[in-house]
Formats: C-alpha cells, sequence, structure tokens
C-alpha cells in the first residue's frame, strides 16, 4: 500500500465512473488501454489518466503481454477484490482487499538479475 | 555398493539436468517477456553449466559401460565437458555487463 493514498482518496477514486468502469472490467480478465476506451466509452488519454490515479493506490497493476512477434504491449488488470466502509461506534472504518500480487517467477528473476 | 553409488551418481547427474533445465528455461522466458539480452545470455549460460556437460558425461558413462573399448573417449568427454562449462560461465559473466 503507497503512503500517499489514504482510504479517502480511493473513495474519492470510486466515485469516478472510468476509474469504476476499469476497475469492473479489468476484474474479469487484463486490458490493454485501447480496449478500455473502447469499454469504457471514453478517450485513451481519460483512461490513461485515470489508470495512473489508480495505480498510485495500488488497485490497477500494470503488465507486460509478450507477443510473438516481439511487440509487447501494456495490459492493466485490477487489484482491488473489495472495498467496504462500515460506520460503528461513532467511527468510519474503510476495509480494502486486494488480490495477491503475482509477479510470475521469469519476470522476478530477470528483476533480481539486472539489479544486481 | 558400487551400483548404489552408480545409482546415486545418476540420480544427481539427472536432477542437476532438470534443474538447469528450469533456471534456464525461466531465464529463457525473462528474456523474451522482458526483451532482455542479459537474460538471453544467462539462461544460454546457465544450460551450458549445467544441462549440457551433465548430459554429455551421463552419456558418455552409458557409451563407455557398453562399449568398454571406447574407454580412451573419457578424457576427451572431460575435456569437452569441462570447456563447455567455461563457455557457459563465460555467456553468465557477459551477462552481468551486457546492458538489459
Amino acid at each position: 500500500m503507497s503512503e500517499d493514498c489514504d482510504d479517502e482518496k480511493v473513495l474519492a477514486l470510486l466515485d469516478d465512473e472510468y476509474a469504476r468502469a476499469i476497475l469492473t472490467a479489468t476484474s474479469a480478465e487484463p486490458m490493454s488501454a485501447q480496449t478500455l476506451s473502447e469499454r469504457c466509452d471514453a478517450s485513451v488519454t481519460t483512461i490513461y489518466r485515470r489508470i495512473d490515479r489508480l495505480k498510485e493506490c495500488d488497485l490497477v497493476e500494470e503488465q507486460l503481454q509478450p507477443q510473438p512477434d516481439g511487440n509487447h504491449y501494456k495490459v492493466y488488470a485490477s487489484r482491488l477484490e473489495s472495498f467496504s466502509v462500515s460506520f460503528e461506534d461513532g467511527e468510519m472504518r474503510a476495509d480494502i482487499t486486494r488480490a495477491e500480487a503475482e509477479e510470475d517467477v521469469a519476470d522476478r528473476f530477470t528483476r533480481m538479475w539486472q539489479d544486481l | 555398493m558400487t551400483s548404489l553409488l552408480y545409482w546415486g551418481e545418476v540420480v544427481v547427474a539427472v536432477a542437476s539436468v532438470v534443474l538447469g533445465l528450469v533456471i534456464g528455461y525461466q531465464a529463457y522466458r525473462g528474456f523474451r517477456r522482458n526483451d532482455s539480452r542479459s537474460m538471453q545470455y544467462l539462461s544460454l549460460g546457465l544450460i551450458f553449466l549445467t544441462a549440457v556437460p551433465f548430459t554429455l558425461s551421463f552419456v558418455g558413462t552409458l557409451v563407455i559401460n557398453f562399449q568398454p573399448d571406447l574407454a580412451n573417449l573419457e578424457r576427451y568427454l572431460l575435456a569437452a565437458s569441462r570447456t563447455i562449462q567455461l563457455v557457459g560461465l563465460g555467456f553468465i559473466t557477459y551477462s552481468l555487463y551486457e546492458k538489459p
């Protein structure tokens, strides 16, 4: 969880129609910004802007989609499983459940080796 | 006792080949997925260092067991294995200095 993203920021983000549409669509399968633009009926610029904000809150992760021809492209996958708010005993409590980050072994290996 | 030692060696050799191939394969996937040249050399290096020499010496030993008159080949096989391992280490060293 990033420090510069508190519960209120997540709430505000969820209030945004496009951010919700991105999270909904990418909860099923990773998608490119281009596909998201069509699914959510928004410009690619809008999609990228929302994705940036979602990434800041660690709600969406970027993945590289390998292609046989070498022209890999970026796809985005939702990491948000659930967000719940409860009001109890004079307090507001927000709970975020994120999907387990699943880094591919080969990607981790590459990162480790290149960081040497 | 000798046969137990022999089978122990076989198991170790096969396990080394399998593990070498697994790591080499993951390095190869890293190269494909991230367009990483250094991972390409690393995967080649790992396979040259592990799977190839083990397979070579294993097959060589097997051949010599069945064809004892080829026993003098053993030295050359050993030399070849060592050379391939050196090439593998060379690849790995190069991959360390090669830009991603």
